[in-house]
Formats: structure tokens, C-alpha cells, sequence
């Protein structure tokens, strides 16, 4: 049978989806560009690769980025769970406590950070996952918390006790897969967000991919723009193989 | 075999200002099925996930084979539980699920699918053992809950409720199933329900619970006909409530005399207890003494209500075929089958 078309949500959806991608194709139009030679070619994101620091600034951003994700999931889930299950009256304070990295500034964190953080970790640049952890902590706990919800979290964590599993291998083996979407979905927000983090990484006065796109932009703008699609794609790289290499097991109709 | 028995000594459990268990004692023997019955609410099954270790007891003793576990984690009591609600991990085939218990113990994964393939050969399932557990019914879902339960060969089996999200007529069969595989790996069963008949069609002993405490335990049989007090008599089958007059341990009721089982009072008002299958209503009778409220046709037998002339509603279970007479609006003669009938105080 034909669907009917729905007018507003497809024009609501179009007129998304060029509010989306107009900045997006011009920017990559832009990037194309061969001013000197006139026309379009890729001269820029070769010149870009070519670049010293090119692999140097990704590799540190994407292991920066791996690191804020596994400290993400490791306090998260666990700590989720355990609110879910003791249906705690602390929750709703936990809901509040988790949207203030959207309303602190910045700047409060990375003062925050210098004045609290023991001198063994503000020395390196391992400082900057525990903050991008707390940067992606709005969307990080909503998604976590909307997977939990859709499960029936309580009866499989007893199921999997009684069966022998300790709390950690309750974890692993059985609340991580059956809430894999909202974990993959997880991964990609903090480490998308990770990835192109940069206020608080030059407030803190340390270099990465972001950050070195700025320097490259003095030099090259269009090289930086380059750089930018690039940094893009990155995040959407990882989605993919996440979902690729993540068992597609069937959770669908569960009752 | 590795069934042992379950014992648990005055365990009280409270949830805020509620007492779930109030010095609560039970002992279920080696290979025995004992369920729990009770209302809603009554402690069975706090007892139960006290046992599981999912809840802990604020006092009291939970012991296997004589051995005090109460405070071993729940992942270290070695019991299979089948859960109410459908337990099964969505992620894992049919096959992984029943296997799961003994991958938490590091059995080999070829040992461990072999007991996973006996399993599920026992409960019907084995062709189903690649298949996820949302393409399963109901029941089936229950039945590899069960055998995910066995296979790491439990020390107590746990069942709570595990047939009331079921249709009528796949619980009787999975009951039966239930039963029949207890019987055969003469594990200790702990089964807690809120359906006395299914509870009396499985169970070796079947404990009634009310308030946080068990208020008679005792086979089915004895359960039924002699029930201890008037909750259990109430809770247990239907119990009609005749009031009548008592003395020197003397019931009259519909003109009969019997003897009182219980006493209440020694001599007054009291309120019989009184099984329909104890009552029969003869029709044409010259001495009528009630009237025929309705009567429900259920094959071999039929139920009959009637009204005395007090307002009091009796109900009795007859044969089928001594029931033709009997036609709503026809006065008619109760009678009292037994010669001994339990009373209380009204």
C-alpha cells in the first residue's frame, strides 16, 4: 500500500536538512577550491596530510577522545545502573547535577581543573579526558538513561545474579549488549564531542587536532577548512565501524 | 545429585514502616517441592528473593544443607531462579541463555553447550536452541528460563510465579512440565505462587502465608480438609461461611448436628466453614430451607448457589447428573455431607 505523504513533517525535514548540510557543502565546496590554479581539486587536504603534525594532532585527539569514552562508560553504566535499580531519592538530584556542565562556563571548569587537579595529572595531557567526560555528561547520561529505561533492567540483572554473574560480568555480558544502541550511541556523542573539543583545551594551554587547525589557519585557510571537513568525518568514521564491528544481535519484540 | 535442603530460621525483613517477614521459619527437604501461597502482599516472595539472596533479611538464618549462607552474595548461591516476568537475555540464542550459569562458571564452551542441548532436550526446546528468545512464545520463554535455571545443576531451584503471565492452558502444561522435571533431577524446589491450584497440583507441601507469616504448612491434601485456622480455610479452595449455633462442641446447621472441629466459642454463635463438595440441595423437599440462586454447568460436576432464609449465600458442588431438578427460583433442602466441620468465632 502507498503511504500518504505527510507535507509537513517532509518540509520540516527539508528544511532541516538544508539548515544542516548548506553550511556543510559550502564549506566543502570551499575546501576545493584552487584559487591559484583556479577550478577544483584536493590540493589543500593533501597539503594538509602532508603536514608534520597532521597525524601526530589526529592520533592524539582520537586516543584523547578513546580515553574520555572508556572513562565515560566506566563511571556511567555502572553508576546508572545502580541508580535505576535502588531507585535512589538522590536521582533526581543525580538528572540536575548532570545538565550544570551546560550552564557552567568553560572557563569555571578549566580554573576548576588547575586549582583541583593533583599535579600528576595536570602535567600531562590525560587531564583533558576527565574534563571532556564532564563536557559530554548532559548527552552521555540522557542516552544512557533512555536505553536503561527500554530494558527490564531489574529482572535481568537478577536473572544474571542468580545464574552466577558477579556485578561486573552483569554489566558485560548482559546490561552493555542489551543496551547497545544507546551505548553506541554514547560512544559516538563523547567522542565526537571529545574530538573537536577546543575551548577548554587552549584555556588549559594544551594541543590538539582543534587547536592545530587554528595554527594551520594562519598559514591556510583554506588548508584549515580542509582540516575541518576532515575532523568531520572522523567521528562518523567511528560510528560506522562501531556499528560494524558491534555483533548485530536481534533485541527487537522484546515483551 | 546436588540438591540440598533448604532451611530458614526466623527471618524477619521490613520495608519502611511494612513487614514483609515477621520471624518467618520454614524447611523444605532434599527433593522436595514446597510452594508458598499466599494474597498479595503477604512476605512469599520476600522469602523467596531472600533465599536468591536479591533481598537480605534484617534477622534470621538462611541455611542449605545445614550451612548458613545469609550473607554469601547471590552470585555465589549456586540457586537456579525462574522469574514472573520474561527474564531472558535478548541478546543471546536460546542455546547462550541456557548455557549462560555455567559460562559464569568457566565451563568449557563445548561442556557447556552439550548441558545447554540436554537442557533444552528436556523441556521440548532443542530445536529452538539458535533461534532469540523474541521469537519464542510465552511459554516457551518460560520453559528456557527453566532449563537455564537446571543447567548449572542448582542446589535449590527458585520459582516465583514463574506460569502467571501465561495463558490458562499452557500453565497447566508447563506445571506439569515443571513437576515432572523436579521429580526426575530431584531438585529442591522452593515455588512461589498466588494460585492455590497450581500450587496443590505440583507441590509435596504447600506452606500458606498471611502477614509475614506462614499460617500452615502441610500436603495438599491436609491442607484442604484440615485447615488450621479460618485465613487458610479461606484462602484454600472454597469455604462456605454458615453461621449456626454451638454447644458443648455441637454445630446445628440445616437442622443436621455436627461435630465442631475447632472450637471457637463453647456454646452460641459461631460461623461453620463448610466445603461445597459438603453441602448437597435436594429439590421436592418438604422442609425446604433455601432457594436456588443459580446454577453453572462444568461437565461432570455442577455449582449450585443458593440463598437460606436468613440471607445467607451457600454454595455447593454436586454431580452433574444429581443436579437436574435444581432450577434457579426452586426452594430446595441443604444438607451437611460431613460429620465434622471446622467453625470460628463470627
Amino acid at each position: 500500500m502507498k503511504r500518504k505523504l505527510d507535507l509537513p513533517l517532509t518540509i520540516t525535514l527539508s528544511v532541516l536538512a538544508l539548515f544542516v548540510f548548506i553550511p556543510l557543502l559550502s564549506a566543502f565546496e570551499f575546501s576545493i577550491r584552487t584559487p591559484i590554479k583556479g577550478g577544483y581539486g584536493w590540493d589543500h587536504y593533501l597539503w594538509a596530510i602532508r603536514e608534520d603534525e597532521f597525524f601526530y594532532y589526529i592520533i592524539r585527539s582520537i586516543w584523547l577522545a578513546a580515553i574520555t569514552v572508556l572513562i565515560t562508560l566506566i563511571v556511567l553504566v555502572p553508576t546508572m545502573t545502580w541508580l535505576q535499580l535502588s531507585k535512589s531519592t538522590i536521582r533526581p538530584f543525580i538528572d540536575g547535577l548532570s545538565l550544570l556542565p551546560l550552564v557552567i562556563p568553560v572557563v569555571a571548569f578549566a580554573v576548576g581543573a588547575q586549582i583541583s587537579f593533583p599535579e600528576f595529572v595536570k602535567d600531562t595531557v590525560l587531564e583533558l579526558p576527565f574534563l571532556y567526560f564532564v563536557l559530554a555528561l548532559p548527552y552521555a547520561y540522557r542516552t544512557l538513561d533512555i536505553g536503561l529505561n527500554s530494558i527490564p533492567l531489574k529482572t535481568l540483572t537478577e536473572a544474571a545474579r542468580s545464574a552466577g554473574a558477579n556485578w561486573w560480568r552483569t554489566i558485560i555480558t548482559v546490561i552493555i549488549p542489551v543496551i547497545k544502541t544507546a551505548v553506541v550511541g554514547t560512544v559516538a556523542i563523547t567522542f565526537a564531542l571529545s574530538i573537536g573539543e577546543y575551548t577548554l583545551t587552549v584555556l588549559l594551554h594544551w594541543d590538539t587536532f582543534p587547536t592545530w587547525i587554528t595554527f594551520v589557519a594562519d598559514e591556510s585557510i583554506l588548508g584549515a577548512v580542509a582540516l575541518s571537513m576532515m575532523s568531520l568525518v572522523i567521528p562518523f568514521l567511528v560510528l560506522t565501524v562501531l556499528t560494524l564491528v558491534a555483533p548485530e544481535r536481534s533485541t527487537q519484540g522484546r515483551k | 545429585m546436588s540438591s540440598k535442603s533448604l532451611t530458614l530460621n526466623n527471618i524477619s525483613k521490613r520495608f519502611g514502616n511494612v513487614t514483609a517477614l515477621d520471624n518467618f521459619n520454614l524447611e523444605v527437604g532434599v527433593g522436595e517441592l514446597v510452594a508458598l501461597l499466599g494474597p498479595s502482599g503477604c512476605g512469599k516472595t520476600t522469602a523467596l528473593r531472600v533465599v536468591a539472596g536479591l533481598e537480605h533479611q534484617d534477622n534470621g538464618t538462611v541455611l542449605v544443607a545445614e550451612k548458613n549462607i545469609s550473607d554469601v552474595p547471590a552470585h555465589k548461591r549456586n540457586m537456579g531462579m525462574v522469574f514472573q516476568a520474561y527474564s531472558l537475555f535478548p541478546n543471546l540464542t536460546v542455546e547462550e541463555n541456557v548455557a549462560f550459569g555455567l559460562q559464569m562458571r568457566k565451563v568449557n564452551k563445548s561442556v557447556r553447550l552439550k548441558k545447554a542441548h540436554q537442557l533444552l532436550d528436556l523441556v521440548g526446546l532443542d530445536s529452538q536452541s539458535k533461534r532469540f528468545t523474541h521469537q519464542l512464545s510465552g511459554g516457551q520463554q518460560q520453559r528456557v528460563a527453566l532449563a537455564r535455571a537446571l543447567a548449572f545443576e542448582p542446589e535449590i531451584l527458585l520459582l516465583d510465579e514463574p506460569l502467571s503471565a501465561l495463558d490458562a492452558q499452557v500453565r497447566v502444561n508447563l506445571r506439569e512440565e515443571i513437576r515432572r522435571l523436579q521429580l526426575s533431577l530431584g531438585t529442591t524446589t522452593l515455588f512461589v505462587t498466588h494460585d492455590q491450584e497450581e500450587a496443590m497440583a505440583i507441590s509435596d507441601r504447600v506452606g500458606v502465608m498471611n502477614q509475614g507469616v506462614l499460617e500452615q504448612i502441610d500436603t495438599p491434601d491436609v491442607l484442604y480438609n484440615k485447615p488450621t485456622s479460618s485465613f487458610v480455610a479461606g484462602f484454600v479452595g472454597i469455604m462456605n461461611r454458615i453461621p449456626a449455633q454451638i454447644s458443648d462442641g455441637i454445630v446445628e446447621i440445616f437442622g443436621s448436628k455436627v461435630i465442631a472441629l475447632k472450637r471457637g466459642n463453647e456454646s452460641g454463635q459461631v460461623v461453620a466453614l463448610i466445603r461445597p463438595e459438603s453441602i448437597s440441595v435436594v429439590a421436592n423437599s418438604s422442609q425446604p430451607n433455601a432457594k436456588v440462586l443459580t446454577r453453572s454447568f462444568m461437565g461432570a460436576s455442577s455449582n449450585i448457589i443458593c440463598q437460606t432464609g436468613d440471607g445467607t449465600i451457600v454454595q455447593s458442588l454436586m454431580t452433574s447428573a444429581s443436579t437436574g431438578d435444581l432450577h434457579p427460583g426452586s426452594s430446595v433442602q441443604l444438607h451437611v455431607l460431613s460429620s465434622e466441620v471446622l467453625v470460628a468465632n463470627v
